[in-house]
Formats: C-alpha cells, structure tokens, sequence
C-alpha cells in the first residue's frame, strides 16, 4: 500500500530527437523511491531515446527533467550525474581496457575522491557483487557478458545515486544470467533505489514493476501501477496499437 | 552515389563536353599566353586533384602524397626529354610510370593500416624530395633545378604553343571522363564499400589489398600525366614548386570542390589557382590561405562544394543524378514465384579454434542443408560468432574442415570464401553511405559477377548488362525482404529493422550458396520480427541453405529445422526444435529452468526476448 | 659520442611533440597534426622575448606558456570541436597547422633566426662527448615530461577519467567526466608544454618556419615507435629515432639521415603497427 510521494525523478512533456528526426513528442513519467518503473515500448516508440533525454546524452527540445525537485533540463550529462541520476546504457558500456577496480573508481568520479579514498567506498560494491572482487585486477574486457553488465551497474551504484535508469539490461545475455540481473534490480529497489527500466522482455519486466509506462510513436499511451496495469494482454494490445 | 552532372538524357551529357570544347577552342576565340597558360596550369591541378578524390574523397585511403607523384612525372618526363625524348605521348606515359611506381611503394604500408599513419607516410615522402633530387643530382640536377627540357613534340612535329595547349586540354578531359565513367559504375561503389569498412568488402567479394593498391594507382597516375604535362610547359623544373605547401594547396583545392567528386577538382582547381592572381602579394598570404581555407572547408562543408550542387541538382533535376544501376523497367511482380536460390550443404567437421591459450571452439562439427534453417544457439562466449566468423573466413581454424558442397574452405582468404558463394549478414549492420537501397543491395551480386574496369570505363557492352542485371536483381530481391518502396532512399538512414533487411536483401542478391545470418533479429521488435520470419521461410522454400546465430530462444524454436547448441566452445547437443525444447540440459544451462517439460512461454507464444 | 649526445638531444624533442600528441590523444581522443607547430610558436615567442624585446628570461617562458595555450585552446575550438567526425579532423588540423605557420612567417619571415640560450651555453665534455647545456637541459626535460605525464594518468583520478575517456567519451560523460573540458584541457596542456618548451628546442634548432612539419614527421615517427598512447614508448620512440637520424648524418651523410628515419618508419609500421609498447589491438569484426 504506497503513499502517493513525490516522484523523486519527474518528466513532462518531453519533446526530443536526432537531428531532423523526430522521436518523442510528448512523454510524461514519475520514479519514486523504492520503485521500479518499467518502460515499454516497440522499437522505434522512443525507449532508449527517453533515457537519453533524461541522462542528458540527447536535448530536449521541449518538456522538464526534475531531480529531487531540481530543473536538470539544462544541465550536461556530467553534470546530471552530480545530481543524483546515473544510466547504465545499453551494450555494457563499461571501459574494456581499464581493470574493473579502475571501473569502479570510475563511477565514482563524482565524489570527488582521490583513488585511496574512493577504493574504500568500492568495497559496498565488491560485497554486492563478489565475482568483481576476485577479478579486481582483470581488465573488464576479459570478463563475460554477464559479469559486464553486474560492472556496468556496480559502476554506476559507485556514484551513490538516487535514482539508477537501465536501458535493456538483459539484452545480449543468456537466460539464466538474466534472471541473476532482474533480481538484482529488484533487490536494489528494496534497498530505497528510484529505478527506471526499459525492457524488451515484457513478462521479466512486469514481474518487477511497481508502475508500468508503454511508449508508442513517442507518447505515451499506457501508465499507471503495475497492479492495474501490468496485465500482459493490455500491453500487447499497446505494443499492436489497438488502443492509440 | 552521383558522381556529377550527367543523366542518361542527352542534354545534361552535353554540358560538360560543351564546356570542354569551348576551353579546346578558347585560343581561338581571342585568348593570349597568358591565359592559355593559367588554363593549362588548372588542367594540371585537376588532375593532380582527382587522384586525390579517387584516393581520398571515394576509396576513404589517407594517401595525399599527390606532390611526390606529381613531382616523379615530372622529372621522370624531364629526364626523358633532356635526353632527347620529347615526343609527348611518350613522355606523358613515363611521367604515368614513374607515378605509379612511387604512389605504390608509398601506399604499401596503408595495406595493413590505415588512416593517420598512412596520411603521415604520405607527408613524410613530400618532406624527402629535396633529399631525394639531391642523391641523384646527376639525373636530376638536384637543388638547381633540372634544366634543358626540349619542348614537346607530337608524332615527330614540334608542338605550337597553341597545340600543345590543344593537346594538354585533350588528354586532361580524357582522364576525367575515364574517371567520372569509373566511379560511376560498379567500381564506384565498390570504392565506397570499402572506404566504409574493409571487413563489408572482403564478405563481397572484393579482395582489398588488390582494391586499396587500385585506389593508390588511380591516385597516381594523373599526378604523373599532370607532372609530365607541367614539365613540357615550363620547360625547367625547380625543386622548390614540389615543396609541402603544394601538398597543402592540393588538399585544399580537393577538400574544396568536394573530395568524392570528379567535378570537384576542377572546381576546387580553378579556385586555387586563379585565386592567386587576385592579389600581387598572395605569395606571404598563401599559406595563411590555404589553411583558412582547409580549416574552413573542414568544418562548414564536410563534402565540398560538391555536397551542396548535387542535392540542389538533384531536386531541380531528378534524372541528373547517375546511379550505379539501372531502374527495373517492370516493377517485380509479387505474385510471381520466388527464383530458386541455388543452396548448397554446408559441412563443418572438427574445427577448433585457439586464440592464445583461450580454446574459443572445441571439435565442433555442423551441418547445413538446402531448404532447411539451421540455428546456433548459445550463451555469449560460447563461440557462434567465432564459428561464423570461421566459415566466412575472417579467421582460420586451428584445426578442423570445412566444406561447401564440394568445395573446400580451409585457409582462404575472405573475399575468396565470398566468391565461391558464402553471404553474411553482421551483428551491426554494415551499409555504406552515399549509396541507395537499390546500389547497396547491388553490390551483393558483385560476388558472382564481375566487371572488368576497362568495360565500366569504355562503356561496353558488359558494363550495361550487368548494370541492367544489378539493378533487376536488386529489385527482386528488395520485393522479397517486402521493401521496394525505398529503392531509391540513402540506405544508411533508414531505420535499424530496415538496414537488417537490406543486409538480408544484399546476401540475397548474387544467388548464394549458403547465407549465414548473425543475430539479425537482434533490435527488432514483434512486428518486424513475425515479417523476418516469413521472408525467412519463404528463402529457405525456395531452396537455400540458412545458418542462424541467434539469442532470441522463441525465434529459433519457431523458425529452424535443426538447432545447435554452443555451450563454452563445445558443441552441447543438436536436434529438431522439439527435442531441444524438451532437453534438460538445455533448459538447465541455457533457460536456467530446472524441470524437464517444455516451458510454456517457449512455444507458440510471443515471449520477451533476450535481445 | 659527441654523436649519441646530439642524437639523443634532438631525439629528446622529438619526445617532446610526441608527448604533446598523446596528451591530446588520451584526452581529445584525436590527433594534433599541428602540436609541431605550436612548438614552432614557442620558439619564435622565445626569440621575440629574448632578442627583440629583452625581457628577463622568468618573463619569457611564462608569456610563451601562455601565450601557446590560448593558441592550442583556440585550436581545439576552431578547428576540433565542431568537427563530427574524427577523420574530418586530419584536415581541419593540417588547416590549423598551415594557417599557423603562415601567420607566424607573416611576423617573423621565411629566414631562420638565431636563438640564444638563456643560460651559458659553452660545450663541455661529458662521458668523452662533446656536449652543448641546451642539449642536457633538452634530455633532462624530456624525461621530466614523461614522468610528469605517466604520474597524471596512472595516480591521479583526472588521469584515469582521460585514459577512460579516451576510450568511450559518451560512457564517460554518464560516469560525470566533463568531456568538453578534459579535451579543451588537453590541448591547453599540450600548448602549456610546447610554449615552455620553445627557450631550449630554439636554441637547438633555430627559429624559422619549415621546423614544424620536419618536428610533425620525426614525432609521429617516435609515436608511432612507441605506440598510441603510450607514454614509456614515445621515450623510447623519440631517443631512437634521434640516434639513428644523428647516427645516420655522422656515417652516411646529411642527405641520407630523413631517409633513414623515413625507412626506419615504414618498418616499425610493417612489422609492429601498434608499436613495441602500444594498446591498440586490432579487432576483425
């Protein structure tokens, strides 16, 4: 039974695209603390393009970004993270060439650390994730498929953010790893995360949804509590346009 | 791809040949020596500039060493000529050779790299020419200059200032048809394919090597003819006029006019010589000029002049603009039966692969069988894409054999493997930019037909046929990926669903005898899912031997006959969709479900996928 | 010896302007073609300073390294930043390079000018060679510079965030490096170090235009030796290309030692094309 707070992370509005083209034209969505938001969507509808324009990898052209009650529509990318907002893109993109502590300390560029210093905030991260720690010394490009994308996301909980977005982090990897990844999400979301989630794997997803928000063409045309919402034949009708 | 003015209707074609007599007869019409001389000087920089547009602006090599070529025609030709040798032909074709030989050697190292350490060997060579006329100063009269060059006779009778002129605007217009005939065509395209990723080329047949020292010939040879042409002018050579600043005034004037263009380096060469004479102290200014002019260039017109004429052109009028293939004079019809695509068995036995002590294939065998759909399925590591990657030939086994038909694969190159029948498609798909729909999906036929250089560049019978065929195939095979409609739109902005289907298309055209497909459904969503699915099917009824690396687990257990399972390396199991379904250990390592039943959402439903 | 010493004197600023690439490298991701000529600047400002004008040397090296970065800082905003793509770079720089060059002979002329040391600068005799200050002073630096360099990439957090950077600069971004800066940074660096380089390369080369593309090539060749963005290679890739260029002019002849260089390019590209200690490895597909 949740009280309706304040969404910590809040987007209206949102107008956005590459160039001439144009993909969102008006998105609105809210991520509370606690919660995990699913994003959903075909491709094409504006998922990866929504968190873009949230990261602030992409401008907005229109619409807000409001963080913890702060304007970030402005702000460049570096800059958002230091507002409490970290993205773990699509593709595990983490640095192949660096060690994974070298990753790690990455991550938590935005402290302000020197790299003694920062180490010992690492080790919250190696206990979550202990396969990082006995590979600490191993350039991350070595590791597997699975292992990249716990760095991926142990690299982007180093900045300490409030709320951590996911761009189809299942994508690429072989069932069972999968299953380890969204456990993990839900995990982090009991711990007090704000997640916003975009997924391909629409019946994964809804099993950890606390609300749901379906993309098509760059609108908006489904949202609201998993509970209500998160029944998997409405979303297909969305994905197949049969209610827009 | 347009690479000028010209259509197939007679008036555009006329332009530029009107333009051409009208310079041929410019001495006659009132023009003095100094004119004539400046318009020789042009013609000169043109060609020196389009072996830079057909080494740089089309085939993407950073060989920009044009001065040293430029420089080798002209004292190869000079030599020739103080000796006695002055009959131009002649002199214009050692001048060639001597070009040729430089812009090779020189381009070697640009075979394995690329980019900046090719472009720094290029300078570099310009930097030695003083060293370089030095050793031989006999021959070549080192820092003073190479004197006594008799002038230039034609067939045994000294050439008139008028004629030589005549002659020099004659031979330039025939090197610039020839090239603007070449990259026009086939060739052309092949260029852009492999400025675009060398990997594309090798899987389309096209051997790279063979291509990239083409494209460093082509580079050359008009620099020589430009030099030989420069030293029968002047009559003297000094050193100092092949100095790095000239470099710089060619790149300029290529970057200019728009450096995948034939067009342009006349533009960017009239600009760059006639710009001088503007102001009587250009000499302090030049470089400041020149490098002006490249940052700005740079920066403003990523394509030249050239990039901003050929889109105007283009919408004022649509027929200007050249494509490599011809419009199909019937649209395909859908109802028609698909052509058999002639597949083959394709036969792995054993292959191992090692990457240092990483054992990344252990013993694998497969087979693949006409008109059946073969899946490799596994988790990332286990090996797929090393598999593809070794069948195609982009690496060799260590140990094992591999077998089309008859036909052994072992140990040949890439472009060889791709002759003899193998299309791929890539995890990102590789189309070229600057190429339509319908070129792109062309350039899959170029694996089964070949078209000899001098046929595109003469205009030969063969080079219309096989233009007409490329563009048929293309159509056809663009009507059975269902996409006719975007024949004519710039393939590298479509979307991503639409580039998959292109590559699809391209393996397509070229009847292949097994075509390999790595994670194509990869990014796609359901509805351009169920769409691959048919088209899939509707290949393999019409005869082709289908390999699929594939994550998306429903897909596969939909869609194949025979599937593969890859587990670290090792070939786990293999077996129809029904048996893999049921296989624990399958479930087990791959699903990660511990029951043996066949999970429900694996069948007959639309499951979400792994990618 | 007297050979080793000037082989390893010129050699040491072919280290120098191979620095000066792989500082923008790592941090820009891209190359400086014109990192030469902001060295050039550094020495005709030092000639200015120390002949024209006579200003005391503490002033001189400040108004050359900061003369040198404002023009490094201008260069990576005129001619890198708006450029897309990193190929179109080749040509804005070289642009940026020759447009360099071209004003600095409007100022100065095409002659070479002489440019006096700012300290004593009689040879001496050091492990049976004869050596002039400059030269020490110009190996000390080099070496000096690379520590310097290698300290910041491997023990500072700024160091790592350009080595990441370099590598993926949209990932970096998300992980809060300010990209824009660590570029505009890295060429300002490079600018810093090629300014205050000018009072000891001047003296050893001789102020004039045509310095920068011979420094151009000769560096590449070093980086190239080296590899990509190693720092502990582009010492070593500079001192052997000085060495053989100054072995090559004692016991061949001066015509031959850029011959020399140029073949000894050719075969560090054929046969080791990421260099003895280079990162960059080639991936097929």
């Amino acid at each position: 039974m949740s009280v309706e707070t304040r969404p910590l992370l809040e987007v209206d509005g949102l107008a956005a695209g590459y160039g001439d083209l144009q993909v969102l034209w008006d998105v609105a969505l809210g991520v509370r603390a606690g919660e995990i938001t699913v994003l959903l969507g075909r491709n094409g509808a504006g998922k990866t393009t929504t968190l873009r324009a949230v990261a602030g990898l992409s401008r907005a052209s229109a619409g807000s970004v409001v963080m913890a009650g702060n304007d970030i529509t402005r702000l460049s990318a570096d800059a958002r993270v230091r507002r409490g907002i970290a993205m773990v893109q699509e593709g595990k993109r983490i640095f192949r060439r660096r060690t994974v502590h070298e990753n790690l300390l990455l991550g938590g560029y935005t402290l302000g650390l020197g790299r003694r210093r920062l180490a010992e905030r690492c080790g919250y991260n190696y206990d979550r994730f202990p396969m990082l720690r006995d590979r600490a010394g191993t350039p991350a490009g070595m590791l597997s498929g699975g292992q990249q994308q716990m760095l991926a996301i142990a690299q982007a909980l180093m900045a300490e953010p409030k709320v951590l977005m996911l761009d189809e982090p299942s994508a690429g990897l072989a069932p069972t790893v999968v299953k380890s990844t969204f456990e993990t999400v839900a995990a982090l979301s009991a711990e007090g995360l704000g997640v916003l989630l975009v997924e391909q794997q629409v019946d994964h997803a809804l099993r950890i949804a606390s609300h749901v928000v379906v993309l098509d063409v760059g609108r908006v045309v489904v949202s609201g509590p998993a509970s209500e919402v998160g029944d998997a034949s409405v979303i297909r009708d969305a994905y197949l346009g049969r209610l827009s | 791809m347009a690479a000028g003015l010209r259509g197939r209707r007679p008036p555009w074609a006329l332009l530029p040949l009107a333009l051409a007599g009208l310079t041929i007869a410019y001495p006659w019409m009132g023009g003095g020596p100094f004119w004539t001389r400046q318009i020789i000087l042009i013609a000169v920089l043109a060609l020196t500039v389009s072996g830079l547009n057909l080494s740089f602006g089309y085939a993407g090599e950073l060989a920009l060493g044009q001065v040293a070529m430029y420089a080798a025609g002209a004292y190869v030709s000079g030599y020739f000529a103080v000796h006695g040798h002055h009959e131009l032909l002649f002199g214009v074709l050692a001048g060639a050779a001597g070009a040729l030989v430089v812009g090779i050697a020189s381009g070697v190292p640009g075979l394995r790299l690329g980019g900046w350490s090719l472009g720094m060997v290029s300078f570099f060579l310009v930097l030695l020419l003083p060293d370089i006329l030095a050793t031989f100063s006999k021959q070549t009269g080192g820092y003073t200059g190479l004197i006594g060059i008799t002038p230039a006779h034609l067939f045994g009778h000294k050439l008139t200032p008028h004629g030589f002129y005549v002659a020099t605007i004659v031979i330039a217009v025939v090197w610039l048809a020839v090239l603007r005939n070449l990259v026009s065509s086939r060739h052309g395209a092949s260029f852009l394919v492999l400025r675009q990723s060398p990997v594309l080329a090798a899987s389309l047949g096209i051997p790279v090597y063979r291509m990239k020292l083409t494209a460093y010939a082509l580079g050359a040879i008009p620099a020589g003819i430009a030099g030989a042409l420069f030293a029968y002018l002047n009559l003297f050579l000094d050193p100092a006029t092949f100095a790095f600043d000239a470099a710089i005034a060619i790149l300029a004037a290529s970057v200019l006019g728009g450096s995948a263009s034939v067009y342009g380096a006349v533009f960017g060469a009239i600009v760059m010589q006639l710009g001088p004479l503007r102001s009587t102290g250009f000499q302090h200014y030049a470089l400041v000029v020149y490098g002006g002019f490249l940052v700005l260039s740079g920066i403003l017109l990523s394509q030249g002049v050239a990039g901003i004429i050929r889109p105007l052109l283009g919408r004022l009028v649509p027929s200007s603009r050249t494509s490599t293939v011809a419009a199909p004079a019937a649209v395909a019809d859908r109802a028609e039966p698909a052509p058999r695509v002639p597949g083959d068995v394709l036969e792995v036995q054993g292959v191992t692969k090692r990457f240092g002590g990483v054992v990344a294939l252990d013993e694998v065998s497969l087979r693949a069988e006409p008109g059946k759909i073969t899946a490799l399925i596994g988790p990332n590591g286990s090996g797929k894409t090393t598999l593809l990657n070794i069948v195609s030939g982009f690496y060799g086994p260590s140990a094992g054999t591999i077998r089309l038909g008859g036909d052994d694969l072992h140990g040949r190159a890439p472009h060889a493997i791709a002759r003899m029948g193998v299309a791929r498609t890539f995890q990102t798909p590789l189309i070229p930019v600057s190429l339509t729909t319908a070129e792109v999906v062309a350039t899959g036929r170029y694996r089964r037909v070949g078209v000899s250089m001098l046929s595109s560049v003469l205009r030969l019978p063969a080079y219309w046929r096989a233009r007409r065929e490329d563009g048929e195939e293309a159509a056809r095979a663009l009507a059975r990926v269902g996409i006719p409609e975007r024949r004519d739109q710039q393939a590298a902005s479509l979307p991503l669903g639409t580039r998959r289907l292109v590559e699809v298309a391209r393996a397509l055209a070229g009847g292949p005898r097994v075509l390999l497909f790595d994670e194509v459904a990869s990014g796609l969503d359901e509805g351009d899912l169920a769409h691959l699915s048919d088209i899939m099917r509707a290949i393999r009824d019409a005869g082709a031997t289908i390999v699929l690396v594939e994550h998306n687990f429903g897909l596969v257990l939909d869609l194949a006959d025979q599937i593969y399972v890859l587990v670290n390396g090792q070939l786990l199991t293999s077996g129809s969709p029904d048996e893999i379904a049921a296989h624990p250990a399958v479930l087990e390592q791959y699903l990660g479900v511990k029951r043996s039943a066949p999970e429900a959402g694996a069948r007959g439903q639309p499951d979400g996928r792994t990618r | 010896m007297t050979t080793v010493w000037a082989g390893l004197s010129v050699g040491a600023i072919y280290v120098l302007v191979a620095l000066g690439y792989n500082i923008v490298f790592i941090t820009a991701g891209t190359f400086n073609f014109a990192n030469a000529n902001l060295i050039m600047v550094g020495v005709f400002i030092a000639y200015w300073g120390l002949v024209q004008v006579g200003l005391p040397v503490f002033v001189v090296f400040l108004v050359a390294g900061a003369g040198v970065l404002l023009v490094a800082g201008a260069e990576e905003r005129v001619a890198f930043r708006p450029v897309k793509h990193h190929d179109g770079h080749l040509v804005t720089s070289v642009g940026a390079a020759t447009l360099i060059t071209g004003v600095v002979q409007l100022i100065w002329g095409a002659d070479a000018l002489q440019v006096p040391f700012i300290a004593k600068n009689n040879p001496t005799s050091v492990l049976g060679g004869r050596v002039v200050p400059v030269e020490l002073w110009l190996i000390g630096l080099a070496l000096v510079g690379a520590f310097g360099l290698h300290a910041l990439l491997r023990w500072t957090m700024v160091g790592l965030a350009s080595l990441a950077a370099s590598e993926d600069r949209e990932a970096a971004s998300l992980r809060g490096v300010n990209t824009r800066w660590l570029g505009l940074g890295g060429f300002a660096l490079s600018g810093a170090l090629a300014g205050v380089i000018g009072p000891f390369v001047g003296p050893k080369t001789f102020a004039f235009a045509g310095l920068a593309i011979a420094l151009a090539l000769k560096g590449f060749v070093a980086m190239a030796m080296g590899g990509f963005g190693s720092i502990s290679g582009c010492v070593v890739g500079g001192f052997v290309t000085g060495l053989v260029e100054a072995l090559t002019a004692r016991w061949v002849g001066g015509t031959y030692e850029d011959l020399t260089v140029f073949a000894l390019l050719l075969v560090i590209l054929m046969v080791r094309p990421t260099g003895l200690l280079g990162e960059r490895t080639e991936r097929i597909i």
